[in-house]
């Protein structure tokens, strides 16, 4: 266990606007995250500050290994659905491969490592027969694989997804999971979700973030975490039987 | 007919022309289209008419004067919308008509008789000079080596700006580069088909070419062929009937549009017959 990603009392936001607050985590290459808190509480904004897509206004990232040199490359990237035109014309094979580019070199064409990496991760993901189609064509779950298969091709040290589980439903939720708890013995993996109940069954440690950042390293959510949400949020129990128990909305 | 056309220099031209419009706007079209800048480039096109105008008061060649304004209007709109809290459509809305004001207050300052007016409003390909000619030449191989190279960066750019930046890529030199060549492709085409149509030599061929197929190189491929075909259907049209070729070419590639669409629809029901009777 070796620490990839050191965030030390990070202030960020957008415009003049201070999002984070005094935000800092430590991720560790085998590291399993859930990062859950209520809306415009900043999960995002963490996210761009480590995927380096905003400079923090104060305090420090750091990267670690060779995170440091290829960072970028090293950091795979699921973003939200709802961010990418669905009608573009473009092949699931193109978008994948566009996981491969790193710098603004002059790349008309992939080599056929390049084919081939494609090819594995397509099978990986379980998702081979759609190389060729336009991405039009997809359904909501086969569109967030390809996503991810994109994320995944270059073999990130850190894989960070941003809500994966809207638009899809509740069996591809299950397989996701069940790929991420696979790709989790290879890299280390932060995941942004709405979704509380299910998550805190699959992930090692739960962070919430809401202007700052509450961090036990454990995946059972306290109440010091639920209090920072104002809305019904699906509990779980770890009883025998899972149980769903929605919270009485205050508002 | 077409041995007889050829002899005149200007048909030769007006040929050629049509020729380096497919592959310019066919190229530029097919970025415009799939990045939905359709409204962008409106803008551009109609600011660049301040250009023009400029050009004819201070009496040098509105291309260039053209182009310049051009450039700069679509490096504004691009610089407004992303610095600022304007939103883009609004800075857009703005410079259309500032563009076209400017161009009104010149040429109505330009004292007498204002030559080719029209033929920047309307388009005029056999007007085209061996001159303009050769800046469509040069743009058209710009614009080649430039999508040849950089490809792929174009493609990752234009699907998803976001992760491209997260992949160290120089997105925001990209889009000011594509955005000058918007706009100088907007520029040079004006002298073919006019301010007012202009547009639509860069979104109906990509459009007809969408319809059969959903990736980015075909469409180019196929946006560049069907701009000929129309290009060429076009002069045909306006040489017998005697009307702008602007026009002419527009009318045909809507033709062409309709054609496309229906063999399309029936097609699909065809198809649909088929499955159902050997289902049965």
């Amino acid at each position: 266990m070796s620490k990839i990603v050191e965030i030390q009392s990070v202030f960020a936001g957008y415009n003049d606007e201070i999002i984070l607050k005094d935000v800092s985590i430590d991720i560790f290459d085998d590291d399993f995250i859930g990062i859950i808190g209520p809306n415009g509480g900043g999960k995002t904004t963490l996210l761009n500050v480590i995927l380096g897509l905003i400079k923090p206004f104060k305090g420090n990232v750091r990267f670690y290994d060779d995170l440091k040199s290829k960072r970028n490359n090293k950091i795979g990237y699921l973003p939200q659905q709802n961010k990418i035109d669905k009608n573009f014309p473009i092949t699931v094979n193109d978008v994948i491969l566009s996981g491969l580019i790193y710098g603004s070199g002059m790349i008309s064409r992939h080599s056929k490592i390049d084919k081939q990496k494609a090819k594995d991760t397509l099978k990986r993901i379980g998702i081979s027969d759609l190389g060729k189609h336009a991405i039009g064509e997809l359904s909501g779950g086969q569109m967030q694989k390809v996503l991810l298969a994109r994320a995944i091709i270059s073999s990130p040290r850190l894989l960070i997804l941003d809500e994966p589980n809207t638009f899809v439903d509740n069996q591809f939720e299950g397989e996701l999971y069940e790929i991420l708890n696979e790709l989790n013995k290879e890299m280390s993996i932060i995941i942004v979700t709405h979704d509380v109940g299910t998550i805190s069954s699959y992930v090692k440690t739960i962070a919430c973030v809401n202007r700052t950042l509450h961090y036990h390293k454990s995946n059972v959510i306290t109440e010091e975490q639920l209090a920072s949400y104002n809305c019904p949020i699906k509990l779980i129990t770890h009883g025998e039987i899972p149980h769903t128990v929605l919270k009485k909305h205050n508002h | 007919m077409i041995a007889e056309l050829l002899q005149y220099k200007f048909i030769t031209n007006s040929l050629l022309a049509g020729i380096l419009a497919s592959v310019s706007c066919g190229i530029i079209g097919t970025y415009i289209v799939t990045r939905r800048m359709v409204f962008l480039s409106g803008g551009i096109t109609h600011a660049s008419f301040g250009g023009i105008g400029i050009g004819y008061f201070f009496g040098f060649n509105p291309i260039f004067s053209a182009a310049i304004f051009g450039i700069l209007s679509a490096l504004g709109i691009e610089f407004v919308s992303k610095k600022t809290e304007i939103r883009e459509d609004s800075v857009i809305g703005i410079l259309w008509s500032f563009g076209m004001a400017l161009g009104i207050m010149f040429v109505f300052l330009t004292p007498g008789y204002v030559p080719n007016l029209m033929s920047y409003l309307f388009g005029s390909i056999l007007t085209v000079s061996s001159f303009d000619i050769w800046l469509m030449v040069c743009l058209s191989l710009v614009l080649i080596i430039f999508f040849v190279l950089f490809y792929r960066i174009i493609l990752f750019i234009s699907y998803d700006q976001e992760y491209a930046k997260t992949h160290n890529i120089s997105v925001g030199l990209f889009n000011y580069l594509l955005m000058a060549l918007v706009a100088l492709t907007i520029v040079l085409n004006i002298k073919i088909v006019g301010i007012i149509l202009v547009i639509s030599l860069l979104t109906i061929p990509q459009s007809i070419a969408n319809l059969f197929t959903k990736d980015f190189k075909n469409i180019i491929l196929i946006s560049i062929v069907i701009g000929l075909i129309g290009a060429f259907m076009g002069l045909i049209i306006s040489y017998k009937i005697n009307i702008p070729s602007g026009a002419s070419i527009i009318f045909s590639l809507v033709m062409i549009f309709i054609v496309a669409k229906s063999i399309q629809v029936i097609k699909r029901k065809f198809n649909l017959k088929n499955r159902n009777f050997n289902l049965k």
